[in-house]
């Protein structure tokens, strides 16, 4: 025997020992505490233990319009400090929603040079100057500063959501970005989908905003039944956001520069909106969720324990609230979750250090609670920067997953055991090759499956079995070959190999294209399409190694045993 | 040896070209017909959501329309999918809806609490956003469009671009009428068909290829004979091989689509169809074409021997 059948004798003992240790721990479920040197199982996907999988979509539009607020906010500090005098905030004009300009209202047209050269000097490459009338300037983002909004929003996006998840409690989570403005996001094994989509849904957008006192609330009231005469009105199902934006739309020409109607809403205990309250607030946030530090339930000693939210501000974040709340003593202002008012709270007087509450009045104990568990739970994770929107989402039934891979699996053996039968029918002796090479063939995708971390799903069980069929493939090409060559009379041992060497290119020109086919799935599929496309991948490298390498290996040494005199094909 | 076909086969495949072009070219201008008038997209692709739902008894479908209007939901179609047996429905909201994900959650929330009594488990929830389904239907096409034009630059490099032509064309001729059978059937078109399609592209150029490389050899070894000729040799030659294979796959994918359950039916459904066009393709279609091209590119080949008859 030759040596270099040994060599490759051994390389293959190895692989199949490999494999073979690889899958234990999936075949005979084995616990993460059990003591054998491999504790990876293959990963089931979501269609197959259920789960949740949604893609969300980051938009854009907003994150523009929010942050060019943030900068005006910024100039006008740096201004302050600069000249002691300030400036109001406008209108901001959104015509390009992808480049939104605000508006600056000067005290005088004697601060117009000054702001100018705060701008030009200390934010020069963050924003840009679009407009100038001498009494207001408008200014804009660069593209430099878009550009990194759009790395840094899906960044930390991610990184929000994953905080979330964790203190959700999955096992193995999968959070990643997908072109510029999408994250998937896969929960397998969640069972209380929807908790779980009102913590990740929930874009928390957290902001502060001072409530206009100069208005009365009978004039508020008034443009909301204004609204209402108009046929403006809410009706359960709409999306909340949409009527809010319709009604300032309408009186926008009544609202003082600078200011949006928000409200808030009264809810019972099943979720449906008892009241809707109006207030008149800055458009402009004086705070938002990045200023935040810390947010956790707490007990109020004072009223029987009621929970409540105790929220801790960053160092800047501090100086602004207790500058804001030292200004405006006695007026409200207003804490808006997503643009709605959460609460309104009046300013007893200036909050220095950096801590306030939010109470949760008019409900229950536990739903209280529950409440105050989920605003902290958000607020904590660092409020979303940016609004997601829920593009595509699916959830499988973990019954319908055991259901699934029950029949799957159950097809699966019945097709290989009629392949397996056919097979060593039609060859024979050969054809036992054939079914022991198959068989590897199985078991090094399992445990490719296993090493590479994969995810097996049914179209992924269903691309295994496919492999079998089509390994089989290059089982014929060559057996076909080797009988071709055996009626040439050429004898055994010059028909086995010329078999082999004939159908060497022809098993990989077939492999090649069908690898080709694969990897076009895996560059444009998603979710279980890329499962199928991983496990055909991993099978046609399996293939080519076993119906090739090792069904020679297993013919030399029958060759040599027979001593080329006999052939059962 | 046990054989199914005679290793002294010898069929003339040529001869009957003529009669398989029209057959084919019927098929496929038949097929690309019923793809553009009766093809139905599946909630990927056209958007929307559906909610699979199974009762522990059986529910009348009429009743259950009923009492879904009743709730407030007029837009919602339902079917039975599955077995009678097995309970199962599936209830869709169109797309143009304008909370999908609100929608649905109440529709999951009317169906638990009306019919708890029956025993019910919302078993699979898809929300597409259309424009998601917009993206997701054109990746899927470019998916099959690289899969085609990356086989394509390799059959022409590995063999000689006068069989490129052959190989696409086959592809082309069982991708339509695959989909063809989708749309007579009323079988939805979704990313697993994407997927399954993608798989019988690999597996008909797959089988085409393994036809070339005979012809290929053939050209090589018995130069000045009539290109013919050594295709009505190769695909007598490799035909054992090709119904074995077929015969094989046929078993598997036929068992799954048989027995594997809802969840993978379409997938191989299309497989199976593909795996039968697809070996047909191999010979009838992909290798008249080379002739073609053959013909085409040496209009000097006037010259050569006929093909024995």
């Amino acid at each position: 025997m030759r040596r270099g059948w040994w060599y490759r004798f051994v390389f293959l003992l190895i692989v199949a020992i490999i494999s073979g240790i690889s899958i234990v721990p999936t075949a005979f479920n084995f616990k993460e505490t059990d003591n054998f040197p491999v504790k990876s199982k293959i990963n089931l996907g979501l269609d197959l233990q259920g789960g949740l999988y949604m893609i969300l979509g980051i938009d854009f539009k907003k994150v523009y319009k929010d942050e060019v607020k943030g900068y005006a906010r910024r100039v006008e500090f740096s201004f302050k400090d600069e000249t002691g005098s300030g400036f109001k905030l406008g209108d901001i004009d959104a015509s390009d929603p992808l480049d939104p300009k605000l508006e600056i209202l000067l005290n005088s047209a004697a601060d117009n040079e000054a702001v100018k050269s705060v701008i030009h000097d200390t934010y020069n490459g963050l924003i840009r100057i679009t407009g100038d009338t001498g009494s207001t300037i408008s200014i804009a983002l660069t593209k430099k500063v878009k550009t990194d909004i759009e790395e840094q929003s899906v960044k930390r996006s991610i990184e929000v959501i994953r905080n979330r998840i964790d203190e959700f409690g999955v096992t193995e989570p999968e959070i990643v970005s997908q072109g510029t403005d999408r994250i998937v996001v896969q929960l397998p094994g969640v069972k209380d989908i929807e908790r779980a989509k009102e913590l990740i849904g929930k874009t928390a957008k957290l902001e502060f905003k001072m409530v206009n006192s100069e208005i009365a609330p009978a004039t508020i009231q008034g443009w909301v039944s204004k609204a209402k005469e108009e046929g403006l009105e809410y009706k359960k199902g709409e999306r909340f956001s949409t009527y809010v934006s319709k009604v300032n739309e309408l009186v926008r020409q009544d609202l003082p520069k600078g200011h949006v109607l928000a409200f808030e809403r009264v809810t019972n205990a099943k979720g449906d909106i008892l009241q809707l309250v109006p207030y008149l607030i800055e458009a402009t946030p004086r705070l938002t969720g990045e200023d935040l530090e810390d947010a956790r339930v707490q007990f109020n000693p004072q009223q029987n324990n009621q929970p409540e939210v105790g929220l801790n501000f960053k160092s800047r974040g501090a100086k602004i609230f207790a500058e804001v709340t030292g200004e405006n003593v006695g007026r409200l202002m207003a804490i808006t979750l997503d643009g709605n008012v959460y609460s309104a709270p009046r300013i007893n007087g200036k909050i220095a250090g950096g801590r306030a509450t939010i109470s949760l009045g008019g409900k229950s104990y536990n739903e209280q609670l529950k409440e105050a568990r989920d605003l902290a739970l958000v607020l904590r994770a660092g409020a979303l920067p940016v609004q997601l929107d829920f593009l595509e989402q699916r959830t499988v039934g973990p019954s319908l997953g055991a259901d699934s891979i029950d029949k799957a699996r159950f097809a699966a053996i019945i097709g290989c055991v009629l392949v397996f039968g056919f097979i060593l029918v039609y060859y024979r002796v050969s054809g036992m090759f054939a079914i022991t090479t198959l068989a590897l063939n199985v078991l090094i995708i399992l445990a490719m499956l296993v090493g590479l971390g994969a995810t097996l799903t049914l179209p992924g069980i269903a691309g295994i079995a496919l492999t079998v069929g089509m390994a089989i493939d290059a089982n014929i090409i060559i057996y076909e070959r080797i009988r071709e060559e055996i009626r040439k009379n050429v004898g055994f041992y010059k028909a086995v190999e010329n078999g082999f060497n004939s159908a060497f290119w022809t098993i990989i020109d077939a492999n090649i294209t069908t690898a080709l086919a694969g990897i076009c799935l895996l560059n444009f599929g998603t979710g279980p399409i890329r499962g199928f496309a991983v496990t055909l991948l991993i099978g046609i490298f399996a293939t080519v190694y076993t119906s090739y390498f090792v069904s020679k290996i297993f013919f030399e040494f029958y060759m040599n045993k027979v001593e080329g005199q006999d052939l059962s094909i | 040896m046990f054989e199914i076909i005679r290793s002294n086969t010898n069929i003339n495949f040529v001869k009957k070209f003529g009669i398989t072009s029209i057959i084919s070219a019927i098929l496929v201008i038949g097929s690309v017909f019923l793809i553009a008038t009766k093809m139905k997209y599946g909630v990927d692709f056209r958007g929307g959501a559906e909610i699979q739902v199974k009762f522990q008894k059986s529910e009348n479908l009429n009743e259950l329309r009923k009492s879904m209007k009743d709730a407030g939901f007029s837009g919602i179609t339902m079917q039975t999918i599955g077995e009678a047996s097995e309970n199962e429905y599936l209830l869709k909201v169109s797309a143009n809806e304008e909370n999908l994900n609100e929608v649905t959650d109440k529709v999951s929330k009317t169906l638990t609490s009306k019919y708890a009594a029956d025993g019910v488990e919302i078993r699979k929830v898809d929300i597409v956003g259309p424009k998601a389904g917009a993206e997701l239907r054109k990746s899927g096409f470019l998916a099959m469009l690289w899969a085609l034009l990356a086989i394509m630059v390799y059959v022409g490099l590995r063999f000689d671009f006068k069989y490129s032509p052959g190989a696409i064309v086959a592809l082309f001729h069982d991708v339509s009428i695959i989909l063809g059978v989708f749309a007579l059937t009323g079988t939805e078109f979704t990313l697993q068909t994407v997927a399954a399609i993608l798989a019988v592209i690999g597996y008909s150029v797959n089988d085409t290829v393994i036809v070339y490389d005979r012809v290929r050899e053939h050209e090589a070894k018995f130069v000045g004979r009539d290109i013919k000729e050594h295709i009505n040799n190769a695909i007598n030659e490799t035909l054992s091989r090709t119904i074995l294979t077929s015969g094989t796959t046929l078993f598997v994918s036929a068992t799954m689509f048989f027995i594997g359950g809802l969840a993978i039916r379409d997938f191989f459904m299309a497989i199976t169809l593909g795996v039968v066009v697809g070996t047909y393709s191999s010979v009838f279609v992909a290798a008249p074409v080379v002739l073609l091209f053959d013909r085409l590119r040496d209009g000097k080949s006037s010259n050569t021997v006929n093909a024995q008859a």
